[in-house]
């Protein structure tokens, strides 16, 4: 298996997608996707429901392959891993849902430790601790380490999930949604939060509905319609957004 | 906010750790879990353990008859020409040399009156017997090694109108015991592996059940393990080891109790065991227990793997 490089702008890209297309039968859920992303790049990913969005997220995790068509990740060609190397790209690649999927009886800091001790048994318990509670002091909630989900807002489950995605430092954190049960002033906490990840090298592609907070953040945006990447705006240029006007 | 993460730590004693954490894992968690899933577990416990047993006690019991069988075929080889206690010492002398001359007998031998009576008396349920008569009721007898089973029937027709040979019963040759026996045998092996599958499927069914159900009630934990990039066997790993312990518990419970029973049987009646169950000592039970553990641990891990299959594959 040959790892592959794409230069953006002198950048290798982390995230490749070439004429990736993705069918569930006769229905074309993604349809000759070519899409790159940089290292430290963020990204949205915006279009109607059913357009295909979780399904771009879901090719990236290898939660599914593609059709026909590459995907590249961090080197890696997900389209051709096999069961058993899924984990190695999983590594690389953190993901932040929308309904947070924390273990409820385990602690804000069991929760994020428990990410690093699958993912990395030749972590000690003190650095697994060490790392659980950076990452979430990084999230600003190192005072809630002790606390169990059910004792958390929304905004805080959120973060403590941002925070088991990043604890394994991976090259890439894609997240579907993740503001999707927040309100407004919390979304835009954790928008900020994933920005400032995105500051320190990752790639962060997320899927979300919510204009507002596209429109505020003024980064690169990915339209999405119908399976069909239509609209490619860079970052500082975000202005009308394709499908919410048509 | 804003707090930078830590680069990785270094690795001092990486392959301690990685072994640490994998035992920890594997068994430790998986212990952890077992014991709080024990009412789930439950059924499959008491399905297997009761195969377990009964699989135990059958195989004793298979074991005592396939000695029994083995010392039948000896013994049915060898033809007891009864003599009168009338009979001269010249006739049982020419009896001998007769038999000694044909071909088919390996070998002649002879048993006096005494020594027939110390036998009887040796043997369980016959010693009261054999004191209750005033005289030696035994007779003496010429005792025939025949080379084939099969010859046994031809050379006892021969002797029956010697002079030395007690008229009413000549010889301890019975033709149909032995058919009837071997169909007995059969009958019991046929009905005791029938059943014994059905309660192997049984068991096997409601472990793979318990595993699956147990899988279902941690899928939010199974799912996350595979989203941050655990690996397969460590996803897997823990319900395997799961199945292992139900079928180690159950066959260590099942082999006690074997061994138990099977000791106690044998200290108790051993006068009497030692006719009945001849080569069933506490070595043998404690064989039985060990292959029954093991069983236990196959099973469990069989039903555990065929259910993770089934279950996370899909």
């Amino acid at each position: 298996m040959c790892a592959r490089l794409v230069i953006l702008a002198g950048v290798p890209a982390l995230v490749e997608l070439v004429g990736a297309t993705r069918q569930y039968g006769e229905f074309v859920a993604l349809d000759d996707i070519h899409l790159a992303l940089r290292p430290g790049e963020m990204a949205f990913l915006v279009g109607p429901s059913g357009a295909g969005k979780t399904t771009l997220l879901k090719l990236i995790n290898r939660e599914i392959r593609p059709t026909s068509g590459e995907v590249w990740i961090d080197g890696l060609p997900a389209h051709l891993l096999r069961t058993g190397r899924v984990a190695d790209l999983r590594r690389r690649v953190g993901v932040v849902y929308q309904d947070y999927k924390l273990l409820p009886k385990l602690t804000a800091l069991e929760n994020v430790a428990f990410g690093l001790q699958v993912s990395d048994l030749g972590a000690s318990d003190e650095e697994v601790h060490d790392r659980a509670l950076d990452a979430l002091e990084a999230v600003g909630l190192g005072d809630r380490a002790n606390a169990f989900p059910h004792e958390l807002s929304g905004g805080q489950q959120q973060r403590v999930a941002i925070a088991r995605a990043v604890v394994v430092q991976p090259s890439v954190l894609v997240a579907d949604e993740p503001t999707g049960n927040l309100d407004l002033e919390t979304a835009w906490q954790v928008m900020k939060l994933l920005e400032h990840i995105a500051r320190f090298g990752t790639t962060v592609l997320i899927a979300t509905h919510n204009l507002d907070i596209v429109r505020r953040m003024q980064r690169r945006v990915l339209t999405l319609v119908d399976g069909r990447l239509v609209r490619d705006q860079p970052a500082g240029r975000v202005g009308r957004l394709a499908w919410a006007s048509s | 906010m804003g707090v930078v993460l830590k680069a990785p730590f270094p690795r001092r004693q990486r392959p301690l750790t990685v072994a640490r954490n994998t035992f920890r894992h594997l068994f430790l968690d998986s212990a952890r879990a077992w014991v709080r899933n024990l009412g789930a577990t439950g059924p499959a416990l008491g399905s297997m353990t009761l195969l377990l047993l009964l699989s135990g006690l059958v195989g004793l019991t298979a074991y005592t008859i396939q000695r029994l069988a083995a010392t039948q075929a000896t013994d049915a080889a060898i033809l007891h020409v009864y003599l009168r206690d009338d009979a001269t010492a010249a006739d049982v002398a020419a009896l001998r040399a007769r038999l000694g001359a044909d071909p088919r007998v390996a070998g002649v031998g002879y048993t006096t009156k005494a020594a027939a009576l110390q036998h009887a008396q040796s043997r369980p349920g016959m010693s009261d017997l054999a004191g209750a008569a005033d005289d030696n009721p035994f007779p003496a007898s010429v005792d025939v090694r025949v080379r084939s089973v099969s010859d046994v029937g031809a050379v006892a027709s021969t002797v029956g109108t010697n002079p030395p040979v007690d008229p009413i019963l000549p010889t301890s040759y019975n033709p149909t015991a032995s058919d009837r026996i071997q169909k007995a045998l059969l009958v019991v092996g046929i009905a005791g592996g029938t059943f014994l599958l059905l309660l192997g499927f049984v068991a096997v069914a409601v472990t793979a059940n318990s595993i699956r159900t147990t899988i279902m009630a941690r899928q939010s934990e199974v799912t996350i393990m595979e989203l941050v990039g655990a690996r397969r066997w460590m996803v897997r790993g823990p319900f395997l080891v799961e199945g292992a312990m139900t079928g180690g518990v159950a066959g260590l419970v099942a082999g006690l109790i074997t061994l138990v029973a099977g000791v106690t049987v044998v200290a108790a009646g051993r006068s009497t065991f030692a006719q009945i169950a001849p080569g069933v000592d506490a070595g043998v039970c404690l064989l039985a227990a060990a292959l029954i553990l093991l069983a236990g641990l196959v099973l469990g891990s069989a039903a555990s793997l065929y259910s993770v299959h089934r279950q996370l594959e899909a």
